[in-house]
């Protein structure tokens, strides 16, 4: 132990230090002070307190066509001479911007849940062996699905100009929504006797991933395409959930999902209404992009695990089973038409052939 | 006190229910700030969530509903049914929740009264909030129309 400066000289030290406090720090200087676009704001809570788009007032609420600023200065903010570039590359409002980013920010705040204490483990019970396998590698498939959505999004988003801070923040809720789900995948694959199936061949990850054009192009493929499937996978392992657990894991899923795609739609409504010829770019796109879910609709490991949860074990598979499993592909097409009409895609004479005898499934 | 469903007075002891007591809004997990309608046979409702409670509800004309974010439509028997069950276990079984009968009907049952597919996603955004309003009536002694 060291030997402490004991009585008479411990006070000298001390004094000695007040003496001058400041020395070797360089003289203040304050000339920082009233350097601002715009000072006396004072925004006050409302019914439902303070949120990020309640302070988007005056030259803060200015979200302009484009961004040229390339620093990370905070939108309203005095920018500084001299600050290097970084590497964004999305600065045109329309390739990134939805108009629910901030209420979704806030949504996604709020509503959020806690895989490890909140979901009732305790009512997982024993299921016969192929249930628990479909299950299981459903919990495989969607988790792969969610790693997908974290890295395409998270790719994108370092090169979104801080301009657009509200697409940036509520895409930061989508990464770790996406983060939750593979943990609460995970931990229903490994804590009922089962375990993780079998690797998705990955045909759609990989157009998702690959999509190179621009957020908005991954976004017609994470979303538009996969994202509606992916609801009706989710509503329905919640209408033939097993247990409370697996009710609140897909109901809680369903739900953070739904918001994932409402900024989807949402923004891919804003690029088709600003970006030039995007409408036709997102034809182009999903003639390619059906493709490859047809052959991953094709597959038969989605199918068939799907078919043995609708239908209570593979007897029941081989018939009503997968007849629901067919409705449900049905009703993702029938969606997926729905949303590219209400957006401008033409896409119904063009349809993919795979994706025209699952929509005559009756 | 026994009410009667489809009414007002029935939609109002649900709310006082669902508003009492937190531990009910499990499901929905957080603030769900929405307004939708319900078509139940030839009554129409008006409900309002705010935060974490529902704010307002009350039986309104179909006009009254142009301004929310989407309506719930279904037979009047469906209603029945899913009321009847939740009564019965306390909460919907698996196959008569909203979502289960959503998938069953080949148009859903959630409808934008002004075809904005943004609003009408309200629907599967909040979905277990309203799932959770609904099986609060399992503390509600009900009676329905038809045995009325």
């Amino acid at each position: 132990m060291a030997d402490k400066p004991s009585g008479k000289a411990a006070s000298v030290d001390r004094e000695a230090k007040l003496v001058d406090p400041t020395q070797g720090i360089p003289e203040p200087s304050y000339s920082w002070r009233g350097l601002t676009n715009e000072w006396g704001v004072k925004v006050l809570p409302g019914a439902h307190g303070l949120r990020l788009g309640d302070v988007n007032v005056g030259s803060y609420g200015e979200v302009p066509d484009y961004w040229a600023d390339q620093t990370r200065r905070p939108r309203g903010s005095v920018g500084r001479p001299g600050i290097p570039p970084l590497p964004y590359s999305l600065r045109s409002k329309h390739e990134l911007w939805a108009d629910c980013a901030a209420d979704l920010y806030e949504e996604a705040i709020q509503r959020r849940w806690i895989p490890a204490t909140e979901v009732p483990w305790d009512s997982l019970e024993v299921l016969p062996v192929d249930i628990e396998k479909a299950v299981c590698q459903m919990c495989t498939e969607l988790s792969q699905c969610a790693n997908t959505e974290l890295e395409i999004i998270t790719y994108w988003q370092d090169r979104m100009s801080y301009g657009y801070f509200e697409v940036k923040q509520y895409l930061a809720t989508a990464t770790f929504d996406c983060a939750r789900q593979q943990e609460v995948l995970r931990k229903r694959a490994l804590s009922n006797g089962g375990g993780l199936g079998i690797e998705s061949r990955g045909r759609v990850n990989r157009i998702i991933l690959e999509s190179s054009g621009g957020w908005t192009e991954a976004v017609v493929y994470l979303y538009l395409l996969r994202g509606t499937y992916i609801t009706r996978l989710l509503s329905g392992l919640l209408s033939a959930a097993h247990n409370e657990a697996e009710v609140f894991i897909y109901s809680h899923m369903l739900e953070d999902h739904a918001r994932h795609l409402t900024y989807g739609y949402d923004h891919l409504k804003y690029a088709s209404s600003h970006g030039k010829d995007a409408t036709l770019i997102m034809q182009t796109l999903l003639a390619v992009g059906e493709g490859h879910m047809a052959a991953e609709l094709n597959e038969g490991v989605v199918s068939t695990a799907m078919a043995i949860i609708f239908g209570g074990g593979i007897e029941g598979a081989r018939t009503h089973g997968m007849e629901r499993y067919l409705l449900l592909v049905r009703d993702f097409i029938t969606d997926y038409l729905a949303i590219c009409q209400e957006l401008g895609i033409e896409r119904e004479k063009t349809l993919h052939p795979v994706f025209k005898r699952y929509l005559e499934n009756e | 006190m026994m009410v009667v469903f489809p009414s007002e007075e029935w939609f109002q002891e649900v709310r006082q229910a669902y508003n009492s007591d937190q531990g009910l809004h499990s499901g929905g997990g957080g603030a769900c700030d929405t307004t939708a309608g319900f078509k139940v046979g030839e009554y129409w409702y008006f409900i309002e969530f705010e935060g974490l409670e529902c704010g307002q509800v009350r039986q309104c004309t179909e006009q009254d509903l142009e301004a929310t974010d989407f309506i719930l439509e279904m037979p009047l028997e469906t209603w029945q049914a899913m009321l009847m069950d939740v009564q019965a276990n306390g909460k919907a079984s698996s196959n008569l929740t909203l979502n289960s009968i959503d998938l069953e009907f080949e148009d859903g049952i959630a409808r934008s009264p002004i075809d904005d597919q943004y609003r009408q996603d309200l629907f599967y955004r909040y979905n277990q909030n309203f799932q959770d309003f609904f099986d609060a009536s399992s503390l509600v002694e009900t009676t329905f129309e038809s045995q009325a």
